[in-house]
């Protein structure tokens, strides 16, 4: 496995916790969050985007609701439910230690 | 010049080249297969044709009407492939840890609201409620269901027979997830309903191309048809699972084999000597009923005899489980034991009825009518 593979794998697994910060911020569509990860190493597709915000909808992290739109069909729009937030919060913190854990480890 | 197709994306009508719309269907297709077993694949699908709607629209313009297979090759690069998530390998986990209550309610969970099964509904039924339970299976009115049934009774009495053995076969929903689970959540039939209240297909119904109408038509034949296919996959999916069998009772497919081989051999049996004979072993058929007739009745005699053989030989490869020698041997079992059923029921067919003997005596010359017949059919062309 070259280091780039690996690091698909990583970025892979930060997504969803993206995701749920993106969304805490304020009401998106999918376009949105795709043009706010566009600009980093996070870049995406709608095809990996809609499965997991899907899946993340089913465990109930996320709602939405339809807006019209001027031109096109109607989008829908995501926002965190409260057990959404709560697993930002939980995710954030853990976030947090893993990171002083790598930059500690090591350190003599 | 290129040929131009109109499709219907979110409800909004927009051309595309031939070339585009094959790509595009392959895509949504391709879609679709990754998503398979995911509870919400019809809802993604439906997110994805609509955001492909929204870029076809942002290329579109006043002097612009078509989008070129180029351009939807663009859009669909852009969407990228459509990634199942990890998540659902753990589905398969879920349905093999056994028990019910807590695991029951976690697939159910998986499934995306609680599945929708076959159950008689005795409120407001009018006789045992097989009718009232049909039509919450498939979500359409009870009365048109009844009417359905009146009018097969009429055909030959099928409907009668179909609504006996379904009182006898389809529990009655007792519990109130029972009753939650007769009507049912998401499911393809509500998902269709749905689709064609939001106006899916009436964008379509409206365009005065002729092409595009058969395009509509032939979606909609095709919805049905998936329709109808998980409806027969739920069927067996549920008697698979609440037949009354007990694990390691796939010893009993030798038995099961030679039931379902012997049923079969007697209709075999049974349509030989009708066009024999036209008689069915001796029962000689009221002038007034053509031969078709009774051959499709015992057709549907073996249909609902075989029914519940097959399904339990199913729920049998179901509890077989893991060791694959035992499968093997199994299937070897069952293997010689309908060769020689078949065989022993053909050969004592072949001794006892003398019509059959002759009808398989006639069988050589028949073909060779048979094939003259045609060549002069041909000839006289």
């Amino acid at each position: 496995m070259s280091v780039n593979e690996k690091f698909s794998a990583i970025r892979k697994g930060l997504l969803e916790f993206l995701l749920l910060q993106i969304i805490a911020a304020e009401k998106v569509y999918v376009a949105d969050i795709l043009k706010q990860l566009s600009a980093t190493e996070f870049a995406t597709q709608e095809g990996t985007l809609y499965p997991l915000l899907s899946k993340m909808r089913r465990e109930g992290l996320l709602d939405y609701e339809w807006k019209e739109s001027e031109a096109g069909p109607p989008r829908k729009y995501y926002e965190l439910t409260a057990k959404g937030r709560e697993q930002l919060r939980e995710t954030l913190e853990y976030w947090n230690k893993i990171n002083g854990t790598v930059k500690n480890l090591g350190q003599k | 010049m290129n040929k131009v197709i109109t499709i219907n994306l979110g409800g909004n009508a927009y051309q595309l080249e031939e070339g585009g719309y094959d790509a595009l269907r392959a895509y949504l297709e391709t879609a679709a297969a990754r998503l398979q077993g995911n509870p919400d694949r019809d809802e993604i699908v439906s997110d994805i044709e609509r955001a492909i709607a929204e870029k076809f629209r942002a290329l579109l313009a006043s002097h612009k009407t078509v989008v070129v297979t180029k351009e939807v090759a663009a859009v669909l690069a852009e969407m990228g492939p459509i990634e199942a998530d990890s998540g659902e390998a753990a589905d398969s986990g879920a349905s093999s840890a056994s028990g019910h209550g807590a695991a029951g309610e976690e697939r159910a969970a998986w499934r995306g609201g609680t599945p929708r099964r076959l159950y008689r509904i005795h409120e407001g039924a009018m006789i045992a409620g097989v009718c009232n339970g049909i039509a919450a299976y498939v979500n359409v009115d009870p009365t048109l269901v009844r009417l359905a049934f009146v009018i097969l009774t009429m055909l030959w009495g099928t409907g009668l027979l179909v609504y006996l053995v379904m009182a006898f076969v389809v529990p009655e929903a007792r519990s109130p997830e029972e009753k939650a689970a007769a009507s049912g959540n998401p499911s393809t039939a509500q998902e269709f309903i749905r689709r064609a209240k939001e106006g899916y297909y009436e964008a379509m119904k409206g365009f005065p191309d002729r092409n595009a109408r058969r395009e509509w038509k032939r979606r909609f034949k095709q919805d049905i048809r998936a329709n109808a296919d998980q409806w027969r996959h739920n069927w067996h999916c549920y008697w698979a699972e609440h037949a009354p069998f007990h694990p390691g009772m796939g010893f009993a497919l030798p038995l099961l084999s030679l039931l379902h081989g012997a049923a079969k051999v007697l209709w075999i049996c049974a349509l030989i000597s009708l066009l024999a004979t036209g008689a069915v072993f001796g029962l000689a058929l009221s002038a007034n009923v053509p031969v078709w007739v009774a051959a499709l009745l015992l057709f549907i005699a073996y249909g609902i005899l075989a029914c519940p053989l097959k399904v339990a030989r199913r729920a049998c490869y179901r509890d077989l489980g893991r060791p694959r020698w035992a499968w093997s041997f199994v299937f070897l079992l069952d293997a010689v034991v309908w060769l020689a059923v078949v065989a022993a029921l053909l050969w004592l067919a072949v001794h006892y009825f003398p019509e059959l003997r002759e009808a398989v005596r006639s069988i050589p010359s028949l073909a060779h009518q048979a094939a003259d017949d045609s060549r002069a059919w041909w000839k006289g062309k």
